[in-house]
C-alpha cells in the first residue's frame, strides 16, 4: 500500500477537557501509529502469513480431568496436506492442555487434521471452584475475638471474585521464518527481549542468528509477559525442522483456556470497628483459585491506603482444574480492593456515617483528601441519598474507590542516532502494546533535542535494539523516559561540540530551539543545513546507566453513579469520574486513553465477565465473545478521566492503576442504590435480585 | 473447536473432537459439503462458477459441484478484481487475509460475535468470518484498506477522527469499528450518540476506548463531542 500523508491528524479539543489542558508535555499530538493502524497497514505478528507457511495446532484436552484413551494419528496423517501429527501426553488435568500438535500445508486441512484425530477420553471427577476445595471457613482466632469483643459493631462478610481471562483480541502465538542460518521471529509480546532469551534451544540456532519482530501486539494486559510460551516454541521447533515458516497462534476458545487469567479470590472478612468509624482490627482470610498453576493467587488486601487496625491476614492458593493465572494488569489489585471498598461501604452503612466521610477519616495520605473533593464535585456527590432510601424502580448510586501504584526507578538502555540529512533516530528494544509507548519515546526525545516531532523515527519492538524493558508493572514509561531523555541529551551535546570544532567556537554558544540551531541566541543554521555539516555516521547519543527519574507518584481515586432497575436487577453505569495522578504526563491522548480503558475493563470486571466451567466436567462453557460477555458500547457510561498533575518533574505509572479500584467504587453505588451489599463478583442482575430480596447475595 | 472446517478434499470424514457446539449457517454449509451448498449459494456468479465446473468434471446434470479441489475466483474488492485460488469452504475473512493479503480485516473470534474482521459488502456491513469468499463473488467488498481514496490517498474522515481523538490503543479492534462507523455514518449522517452506539454495538474493543471512538463518530459527522453531552 502507498504510504498515506505522513503527517497524522494532531488537533484534539482541549475546551471540553478543561482540567487536562496543559497538564501535559504535549496536549495535542495523536499516537504515531496512528494512521498505520486505521488503514490497516499495521502488521501485528498474526497477521504475518508468509508464503511457504506452515500451520501449526495444539491438540487439547477438552476436560477438566481426563485421561487419553484413543487417538487416530494415522487417519490425521493421512489427511490432504497434513505434515505432521504428534500426540505425546496422556492426561489432561485442565480444559485447554495441550498433548500434542498437528502441523499442514493450510489452515483448512489443519483443522481437518483436529478432527480426524478423534481423540476419546475418559473423564475423571474434577473441582472447579474454590469451595469445592476449600468448603470450611476457619474459625476466628483468640486475638480476633477480643477485637470483637471491644468493638461497638463489628463485620463478618464472605466475598468472591471470579476467574478473568485477560482475552486479548489478537491470540497468543507467533511466526517463525527460519531460513536455515538465521531465523526472524514474529511474535505477539510484551516482552520482546524475553522471547529471544528463550528460543534459542528451539530454534537450533544462536541468539547471534535470530531476530525477535514485533512492532504491534494486539492487546496483553499481561498475559504476554515472559518467554516465548508454548506456542511461539512449538513453531519455532517446527520451522526448524522443516527449515520453512511456520504459524501458529490459538483461536479465541484457546485464548479463553490456556493463556492465562486474573485468578478467583474468595475472602473472609471479620472486622470490629467503632461508631464513630475507627476500625479496630481483625482478620482477613484470602484464597485465590489458580487452577493448576500451583501460585499466584495472591490479593492486594488490605491496600495500606486504609488504617484498618490490627488486621491478621492469611492467604493460600487454591488448586482446581482449570488453566493457570499469569499477572493480569495490576495482578492481584481489582480484586482486594472490590473486597476493601466494598467492606468499608458496609462498615460505614452500619455505623451511620457518609462512606466518604469514612475514607476520609481513614485514609493514610493526605492526597486522596484532595482527590475525594475533586471527584465529588464532578460526580455530583451532593445528590447521593442514604442506602436503600429510594422507592422508585430506577435508583442511583455513588460509589468510590481509590488506588497508588509503587515505582521502582528507570532500567533499559536507549540510543538516539542524529543523521546528516536531518533524521533522527531513537531505539530501544520494548514495545508498544497500546500504550503509546512509541509516541512517548518520540515526543520525550523530540523535547530534549528541540526538533519537532516529525523528524524523528522511533524504532522499538527488535530484539537487535539495545534492550528495553517488558510491557509490565506500569514501567515503561517511567523506565525508558529518563533513559530516552539522557540518551537523547548526549547526541545533542555531542552534536554542537562537532559544530562548534567545525566554527572554532564554544560549544556553549549554541542551542537547538523549534528545529533552527541558534548561536548566542540568534537564528544560525536550520536543522537540515547543521545536520548537513555531521560527518558520514552522523552521531549517536547513549543513554547514562542510572538517570535522575524525578519525582511523582501514582494515585488515584475513582467515582462511579449507577441507576439500578430494581425490577430486572440490572446495572446501568452513568458516569465515571477517575482522577489519577502519573508524575509527569508526556502525551494527554494516550494517557486519558489509558485511564479511560483501565475504567472500562473495571467495569467489565464489575458487571459482566467470569469464566464458568461446567461443574460436572470442568470444560469451559463460555470460551467465545457471545458467552463471555465484556463490556461494549452499549453499556457504556460517561467517563470523565482527570489527569493529577501537580509539580511532578518525574514520568510514572499509568497503566495498572486506573483499573484497580472501578469494581469496588460501582460495587458500593450498587449497595447505595439498592440498600444491600452485593458481594460476589460479576454483579449481575441474578445477584442483585438475590441480595435485594434475602439480605447479602 | 470453534472454526468446522468441513470435509477434506478426499472425502475423509472428520471425527468428533470435544463437545458439540452450535450450528452456524456456515458451519452447516461447510458440513453438509460443498454440492449442496453450490445450490443453496445467492450469488449468481459462484452458480455460473459451479455450473461451469460441473460441466467440466462430467457431474451429474442439475446438480451443481463445486470443489473438492480448490477453485479459481475472482473477487472485486476496493473497486479491483483480485483473483484468488481458495478451497470452497474457504471464508471471505481467511480469502482476504491468507491469500489477498489483505489483513486489516482481523481474525479475532472467527464466529460473528466480535466485529474485528467487519468490511462492507455491496455497502451493507458484514462479518467476513460469517461469509464464504464464494458467497462474494459478484459483490463490492470494501474492506479498511480502500477507504482512504485519491492519489495520494486521504484519510477518510471517519480514519482522520479516530486518529485524531486517540480512537484506539493496541489497535486490533480499530479497523473493523472503522468500517462499522463507516457504514453507519452512510446510512444516517448525523447519528445521535444513543444511535451511534447502538450502531457499533457488534463490535468489542478489549483496551476500551469507546468514549473517544464515540468522539470520532461525532466529529465525522459534523458533531460536538461527548464531554459537551453529559450524562452521555
Amino acid at each position: 500500500m502507498r504510504p498515506i500523508d505522513q503527517q497524522t491528524p494532531t488537533y484534539m479539543p482541549t475546551a471540553n477537557r478543561p482540567i487536562n489542558a496543559g497538564t501535559s508535555m504535549n496536549d495535542n499530538t495523536s499516537r504515531l501509529d496512528g494512521v498505520a493502524k486505521v488503514t490497516g497497514a499495521a502488521r501485528y505478528g498474526r497477521d504475518m502469513h508468509l508464503p511457504n507457511a506452515i500451520y501449526i495446532a495444539l491438540v487439547r484436552c477438552p476436560y477438566g480431568a481426563a485421561d487419553l484413551e484413543s487417538s487416530d494419528a494415522a487417519a490425521a496423517k493421512a489427511v490432504p496436506g497434513v505434515l505432521e501429527v504428534e500426540v505425546t501426553g496422556k492426561e489432561g488435568k485442565y480444559h485447554g492442555q495441550p498433548i500434542g500438535h498437528v502441523a499442514a500445508e493450510s489452515p483448512l486441512a489443519m483443522k481437518r487434521a483436529l478432527r480426524a484425530l478423534n481423540c476419546t477420553w475418559k473423564r475423571k471427577p474434577v473441582k472447579t471452584r474454590i469451595s469445592d476445595v476449600a468448603p470450611d471457613m476457619p474459625a476466628p482466632e483468640d486475638k480476633t475475638k477480643e477485637i470483637l469483643e471491644s468493638a461497638e459493631l463489628k463485620l463478618e462478610a464472605v466475598y468472591s471474585t471470579p476467574v478473568q481471562p485477560h482475552s486479548s483480541l489478537e491470540t497468543h502465538g507467533g511466526v517463525v521464518d527460519h531460513k536455515g542460518d538465521r531465523a526472524t521471529v514474529y511474535a505477539s509480546t510484551q516482552g520482546t527481549s524475553s522471547v529471544k532469551d528463550g528460543l534459542g534451544d528451539s530454534l537450533g540456532l544462536p541468539q547471534s542468528a535470530f531476530e525477535v519482530v514485533c512492532e504491534y501486539v494486539g492487546g496483553g494486559f499481561g498475559s504476554k509477559l515472559g518467554g516465548p510460551g508454548k506456542e511461539i516454541s512449538t513453531a519455532a521447533r517446527i520451522a526448524a525442522k522443516y527449515k520453512r515458516p511456520a504459524y501458529l497462534f490459538c483461536n479465541r476458545s484457546e485464548e479463553h483456556l490456556d493463556t492465562g487469567n486474573r485468578p478467583s479470590l474468595r475472602a473472609l472478612v471479620r472486622l470490629g470497628f467503632m461508631k464513630d468509624g475507627t476500625i479496630l482490627g481483625g482478620e482477613i482470610h484470602k484464597w485465590g483459585g489458580v487452577g493448576v498453576g500451583g501460585g499466584g493467587g495472591g490479593a492486594s488486601l488490605p491496600s495500606g491506603r486504609y488504617r484498618l487496625g490490627d488486621v491478621k491476614k492469611s492467604d493460600s492458593n487454591v488448586s482446581t482444574n482449570g488453566g493457570g493465572p499469569r499477572p493480569a494488569r495490576a495482578p492481584g489489585n481489582p480484586q482486594g480492593v472490590f473486597v476493601e471498598e466494598l467492606m468499608l461501604d458496609e462498615v460505614a452503612a452500619m455505623a451511620g456515617i457518609d462512606p466518604l466521610d469514612l475514607r476520609r477519616k481513614l485514609v493514610t495520605d493526605d492526597i486522596y483528601k484532595e482527590m475525594f473533593d475533586l471527584g465529588a464535585r464532578l460526580i455530583g456527590w451532593q445528590d447521593r441519598r442514604a442506602n436503600g432510601t429510594q422507592r422508585t424502580g430506577l435508583r442511583t448510586g455513588f460509589g468510590v474507590g481509590s488506588t497508588n501504584w509503587g515505582y521502582r526507578g528507570p532500567q533499559g538502555s536507549a540510543e538516539v542516532v542524529i543523521n546528516r540529512d536531518g533524521s533522527v533516530e531513537v531505539r530501544t528494544g520494548t514495545q508498544d502494546i497500546g500504550t503509546g509507548q512509541r509516541t512517548i519515546m518520540g515526543i520525550v526525545a523530540a523535547e530534549a533535542l528541540g526538533v519537532p516531532l516529525r523528524v524523528v523515527n522511533v524504532r522499538i519492538g527488535h530484539s537487535t535494539l539495545p534492550p528495553g524493558p517488558g510491557s509490565g508493572g506500569s514501567q515503561t514509561a517511567y523506565s525508558t523516559s529518563p533513559i530516552m531523555n539522557s540518551a537523547t541529551r548526549d547526541a545533542r551535546q555531542q552534536f554542537l561540540t562537532l559544530l562548534a570544532k567545525g566554527d572554532g567556537a564554544d560549544a556553549a554558544e549554541f542551542d537547538i530551539k523549534d528545529g533552527q540551531v541558534l548561536r548566542k541566541g540568534q537564528p544560525y543554521l536550520t536543522w537540515q543545513e547543521a545536520c548537513a555539516k555531521l560527518p558520514n555516521d552522523g552521531v549517536t547519543g547513549k543513554n547514562e546507566a542510572h538517570p535522575d527519574g524525578g519525582a511523582g507518584g501514582s494515585q488515584g481515586v475513582q467515582f462511579v453513579k449507577v441507576a439500578v432497575d430494581v425490577e430486572a436487577g440490572v446495572v446501568h453505569p452513568l458516569h465515571v469520574v477517575a482522577i489519577q495522578s502519573c508524575g509527569r504526563v508526556v502525551c494527554r491522548k494516550t494517557a486519558e486513553s489509558q485511564i479511560i480503558g483501565g475504567v472500562i475493563q473495571g467495569l467489565s470486571y464489575a458487571l459482566f465477565e467470569r469464566q464458568i466451567l461446567d461443574r460436572n466436567v470442568g470444560t469451559m462453557v463460555n470460551d467465545n465473545f457471545e458467552f463471555y460477555k465484556v463490556l461494549g458500547p452499549m453499556d457504556m457510561p460517561h467517563i470523565e478521566p482527570v489527569l493529577w498533575a501537580r509539580g511532578q518533574t518525574g514520568v510514572r505509572s499509568l497503566g495498572e492503576p486506573p483499573i484497580i479500584p472501578t469494581a469496588g467504587a460501582t460495587a458500593g453505588a450498587i449497595f447505595n442504590a439498592i440498600g444491600r451489599p452485593v458481594r460476589d463478583l460479576p454483579m449481575t442482575p441474578d445477584r442483585l435480585l438475590a441480595a435485594m430480596e434475602g439480605g447479602a447475595s | 473447536m470453534a472454526h468446522d472446517p468441513g470435509p477434506a478434499p478426499d472425502g475423509a470424514v472428520p471425527g468428533q473432537n470435544g463437545p458439540a457446539r452450535g450450528v452456524t449457517r456456515r458451519s452447516f454449509v461447510q458440513t453438509i459439503g460443498i454440492s449442496a451448498a453450490a445450490t443453496s449459494l445467492g450469488s449468481a456468479a459462484a452458480d455460473a462458477l459451479a455450473r461451469q465446473r460441473s460441466q467440466e468434471s462430467g457431474g451429474p446434470e442439475g446438480v451443481t459441484i463445486l470443489g473438492p479441489d480448490p477453485v479459481e475466483v475472482t473477487l472485486n474488492i476496493n473497486g479491483k478484481p483480485m483473483m484468488a485460488t481458495i478451497e470452497p469452504a474457504t471464508t471471505l475473512m481467511e480469502a482476504l487475509r491468507l491469500h489477498l493479503n489483505l489483513t486489516g480485516c482481523k481474525d479475532v473470534c472467527d464466529r460473528g460475535a466480535c466485529g474485528a474482521c467487519s468490511v462492507l459488502v455491496d455497502g451493507r456491513l458484514t462479518a467476513a468470518c460469517m461469509l464464504l469468499a464464494l458467497d462474494a463473488v459478484g459483490s463490492q467488498v470494501t474492506t479498511v484498506e480502500g477507504l482512504a481514496k485519491g492519489d495520494p490517498p486521504k484519510l477518510d474522515p471517519v480514519q482522520e477522527c479516530f486518529v485524531r481523538h486517540d480512537a484506539l490503543q493496541c489497535g486490533y479492534c480499530t479497523p473493523g469499528l472503522i468500517m462499522a462507523c463507516r457504514a453507519l455514518l452512510n446510512e444516517n449522517p448525523k447519528p445521535t450518540l444513543e444511535q451511534i452506539k447502538h450502531g457499533l454495538s457488534g463490535n468489542i474493543c478489549r483496551c476500551g476506548t469507546y468514549t473517544n471512538i464515540f468522539n470520532a463518530a461525532l466529529e465525522a459527522s459534523g458533531q460536538a463531542p461527548i464531554m459537551d453531552q453529559k450524562g452521555a
